[in-house]
C-alpha cells in the first residue's frame, strides 16, 4: 500500500468516524430534548463534532506515524553505527565526534581523537588522499575510495570509506561526515587469493607432501603438468606411486632424513626426466611431530647450460690469450738466451721488461680464471695427505729465482720434522708462493723472510714475515679484496695483479681454513694461515666412509 | 738422437719449439700441423716420443694418440701433451689416461729439451 493510499484511508476513515460521532450525537440530544431546543442544539452539535473529530482523528493518526518513523530511523542508525566507523568532522576539519566502532577499529580513546585534526586518523602514506577528499567536499561534492587509518598502535587497516560534506542552515560549509567499513580482512583475503593463484600459475612446480602418509596434498599447475594428472588426480597418492618419472625417490629419502633429523630447510640437485632441477624443502611443522613437506622444484637447466658455456667460453679465451703469449715468450726467451746470437745490453734489459710483463700477463689470465672458478663455486680441491714441510721447502727452492732478483732471504723454521696435513699441494703451493711473491716485492734488499710452521693441535698455522714498509692503517681494511692495490703506482713493475690475496682467500676458506694478517708500519708484515689437519671435506667423507661400513 | 714427432697447428709455436729443440742438438725433429698429417706420417717417421698440442682444428691431441695407439707399431710410444688450457682436472685426466707429462703453455723453450728427456727416461723406468 503505497503512503497516498494510506492516507487517503485514513482520512475517510476519520471523516466517516466524525460524521458517525455527529449522526449519534444528533439522534440522542433530538430524543432528550424537546421543542425549539430539540432543533437547534442537535443539529449545531452535530456540525460541530463533524467538524472537529476528523481532524482530531488525523492529528492523532499523524502523530502515531510521525512517532513509528522516529523509532525505525532510531533502530537503523543503531545498527549502522554497530557495522560502520563514523566520525564528523568540523569545519576546521578537526574531529568532533566519533562512534564507539572507530574507536574499537583504531585503539583510541574518545580524549584522544576529539579535537584533533582529521588527519591523525590518516597513515603518512594517505595524506595525499587526505588532501584530494577535502578537494572535493569543498566543493560540495562526497568522496568515495579507500583509505588506510593508522592505528594508535601503529597498524594499519583498511578502509571503505564515504565522506560526505556537512552544510549549516545559511547553506555555508560546517564540515564532514565520514562513515567506513573496515576492510582489512576482505584485503587479506584477496591477498591470500593472489598467493595461492600466483602459486598455482608459478613456473616452477610445487609440491606439498603430508609427512605422515607421505602422499600428496597439494600441486600446482606445473607440477600437476609434470605428473600428467588434475587436481583431483593426485590427492591421496603418494610420492613412490608416481615414482615412474624417477627421481621423487631422491626427494622422499631427503624428506625422510630431514623428519628424523629435525632439520627444517634442505635443497638438493637432481635430474627430471633429463633435466636438471634445483629442490627446496622446507618442513612445515604440524602437531605431535607430524607436519607437510613445502617442496619447490626450479628448473635450472637454462642457467646450466649458461654456465657450461660460460665455462667454455673462458677457457677458449684462456686458450686462444696463452697460444699467442707462447710464441712471444717463447721469442724472448730465446733471444734472451743468446740462441740467436749476442744482443747489446739495452736491447736485452728492454727484452726483460717485455718478457717480464709477457710473465705478467700469464699471472694475469691464470688469475682471472681462478676468480671465475670462485666465483662460480667451481674451484676444484683436490685433497692428498702431503708432508706440510717438505711443500714448503718446495715452494721456497722454486722462487730461489726470485729471492734472488729482490736480494731477500728466506729462513724456514718449525719444519724439521715431518708435518703431516692433508689439503690440495697445488693450491697450498699457490697460496704461499703467492705470500711470498708479495713478500719479497714489498721488502727491502738485503732483509730476511721468515716462513714460520706452528702445529695448533688440530690445526696446522703458516706464517709468512717479512721486514718491509708495513700496510699503511687505512688501506688494511681492503687488503683482500679484488684490485685492492690499484693506487699502487709501481704494481706493474713489482708484478701484482691486484688479485692475488683474494683468490688466496677463497683457497684457504675452501680448504676449511682462515687467513689474516698484521701489519706495522715501518716494521713489516705477517700473513698468516690456518688449516686444518683433517679438512672438512676429508672429514666427512672419513665420515661417510665409516657410516656406510658399521 | 731422439726421434720427436711434433704435432702443432700454430706455426710461430713450431718454430720456437723446433729452434729450442735443435739447439740443445739431440733431437731429430718432424713437425705436423694436425693429427691427420701426423697419422699419416708417424709409422713413416718411427718417432721415439710425441710432442701433440692438446688444442687442434680437425683432431684433438687426445684425438690424433688415439688413433695412432690402434697402430701397434706405435702403441707404446711415450706422449707428451702440450696444453694452453692447464686445468688441474685436464692434466690429471691425461696423465691417468697414459700421457708421459702435460706441458702447459706458455712453456719455457730453454727448459722443453730437457723436459722432453725426462719424460722419456720416467716412461722407460716404469716399463
Amino acid at each position: 500500500m503505497t503512503k497516498f493510499t494510506k492516507l487517503k484511508s485514513s482520512t475517510a476513515i476519520a471523516v466517516l468516524g466524525g460524521c458517525g460521532l455527529a449522526g449519534a450525537y444528533y439522534a440522542a440530544s433530538h430524543l432528550l430534548l424537546s421543542g425549539q431546543a430539540a432543533a437547534v442544539f442537535p443539529a449545531l452539535g452535530a456540525i460541530a463534532i463533524a467538524g472537529t473529530v476528523p481532524s482530531f482523528l488525523m492529528s492523532m493518526s499523524a502523530a502515531r506515524q510521525c512517532r513509528d518513523t522516529r523509532f525505525t530511523m532510531g533502530q537503523r542508525l543503531d545498527a549502522f553505527g554497530k557495522h560502520a566507523c563514523i566520525n564528523v568532522v568540523d569545519d576546521k576539519d578537526k574531529l568532533v565526534e566519533v562512534n564507539e566502532k572507530l574507536l574499537k577499529l583504531t585503539g583510541y580513546d574518545r580524549d584522544e581523537l576529539i579535537g584533533q585534526p582529521v588527519t591523525y586518523l590518516y597513515n603518512d602514506i594517505e595524506k595525499e588522499v587526505a588532501a584530494e577528499i577535502r578537494h572535493s567536499l569543498r566543493r560540495g561534492q562526497s568522496w568515495e575510495g579507500e583509505t588506510r587509518l593508522r592505528r594508535k598502535d601503529g597498524r594499519v587497516v583498511f578502509t571503505q570509506s564515504t565522506i560526505m560534506p556537512l552544510f549549516d542552515s545559511a547553506g555555508k560549509w560546517a564540515g564532514s561526515i565520514s562513515v567506513r567499513t573496515d576492510i582489512s580482512r576482505t584485503n587479506e583475503l584477496i591477498a591470500e587469493r593472489h598467493t595461492a593463484q600466483t602459486l598455482y600459475e608459478l613456473r616452477d612446480d610445487i609440491w606439498i607432501i603430508d609427512s605422515d602418509t607421505e602422499t600428496f596434498s597439494y600441486l600446482n599447475r606445473s607440477a600437476e603438468k609434470r605428473f600428467s594428472t588434475s587436481s583431483s588426480g593426485y590427492r591421496g597418492r603418494s610420492l613412490l606411486e608416481v615414482d615412474h618419472i624417477g627421481y621423487t625417490t631422491e626427494v622422499l629419502k631427503t624428506c625422510r632424513e630431514m623428519r628424523a633429523n629435525g632439520k627444517a630447510v634442505t635443497r638438493l640437485e637432481t635430474v627430471l626426466l633429463d633435466t636438471p632441477v634445483d629442490v627446496s624443502i622446507k618442513f612445515l611443522h604440524g602437531t605431535e611431530g607430524s607436519g607437510r613437506f613445502l617442496i619447490l622444484i626450479t628448473d635450472i637447466s637454462e642457467p646450466v647450460e649458461q654456465e657450461k658455456h660460460k665455462a667454455d667460453f673462458i677457457s677458449t679465451v684462456s686458450h686462444e690469450l696463452r697460444s699467442p703469449l707462447t710464441s712471444i715468450k717463447g721469442a724472448m726467451g730465446l733471444l734472451l738466451s743468446k740462441s740467436a746470437g749476442e744482443l747489446p745490453d739495452k736491447a736485452i734489459s728492454l727484452l726483460e721488461i717485455a718478457h717480464r710483463n709477457a710473465d705478467r700477463l700469464v699471472l694475469i689470465i691464470n688469475d682471472i680464471l681462478d676468480l671465475d672458478k670462485i666465483t662460480n663455486g667451481g674451484m676444484e680441491i683436490e685433497l692428498k695427505d702431503v708432508d706440510l714441510a717438505a711443500l714448503i721447502k718446495e715452494t721456497d727452492q722454486a722462487n730461489a729465482m726470485l729471492q734472488q732478483r729482490f736480494g731477500v732471504k728466506v729462513q724456514l723454521t718449525g719444519i724439521d720434522l715431518p708435518v703431516p696435513l692433508s689439503t690440495d699441494p697445488n693450491r697450498f703451493i699457490q697460496v704461499l708462493t703467492n705470500l711470498l711473491s708479495n713478500a719479497y716485492k714489498f721488502s727491502k734488499p738485503g732483509s730476511t723472510i721468515t716462513i714460520e710452521v706452528k702445529d695448533e693441535d688440530t690445526n696446522v698455522g703458516v706464517f709468512v714475515t717479512d721486514e718491509g714498509h708495513g700496510i699503511p692503517q687505512d688501506e688494511q681494511h681492503k687488503i683482500f679484496s679484488r684490485f685492492s692495490d690499484m693506487a699502487n703506482s709501481d704494481r706493474a713493475l713489482k708484478g701484482g695483479t691486484g688479485l692475488g690475496l683474494n683468490i688466496c682467500q677463497a683457497i684457504i676458506e675452501n680448504m676449511g681454513g682462515t687467513i689474516g694478517f698484521e701489519s706495522t708500519e715501518g716494521r713489516g708484515t705477517t700473513f698468516y694461515f690456518h688449516l686444518p689437519k683433517v679438512s672438512p671435506q676429508r672429514k666427512n667423507t672419513v665420515e661417510d666412509l665409516a657410516a656406510s661400513t658399521a | 738422437m731422439i726421434k720427436l714427432l711434433h704435432v702443432e697447428d700454430d706455426a710461430d709455436i713450431r718454430e720456437i719449439a723446433m729452434m729450442a729443440l735443435e739447439l740443445s742438438g739431440e733431437f731429430e725433429i718432424l713437425q705436423c700441423s694436425s693429427g691427420s698429417e701426423a697419422i699419416a706420417k708417424a709409422r713413416a717417421f718411427a718417432p721415439d716420443v710425441f710432442l701433440l698440442d692438446m688444442m687442434m682444428p680437425g683432431m684433438t691431441g687426445r684425438e690424433t694418440l688415439d688413433q695412432m695407439r690402434q697402430d701397434p707399431m706405435l702403441a707404446s710410444i711415450p706422449a707428451i701433451f702440450m696444453t694452453a688450457r692447464a686445468q688441474h682436472s685436464e692434466i690429471e685426466e691425461l696423465l691417468m689416461n697414459g700421457a708421459a707429462k702435460v706441458i702447459s703453455k706458455p712453456f719455457d723453450p730453454m727448459a722443453l729439451p730437457d723436459q722432453i728427456k725426462q719424460a722419456i727416461q720416467k716412461t722407460d723406468t716404469t716399463k
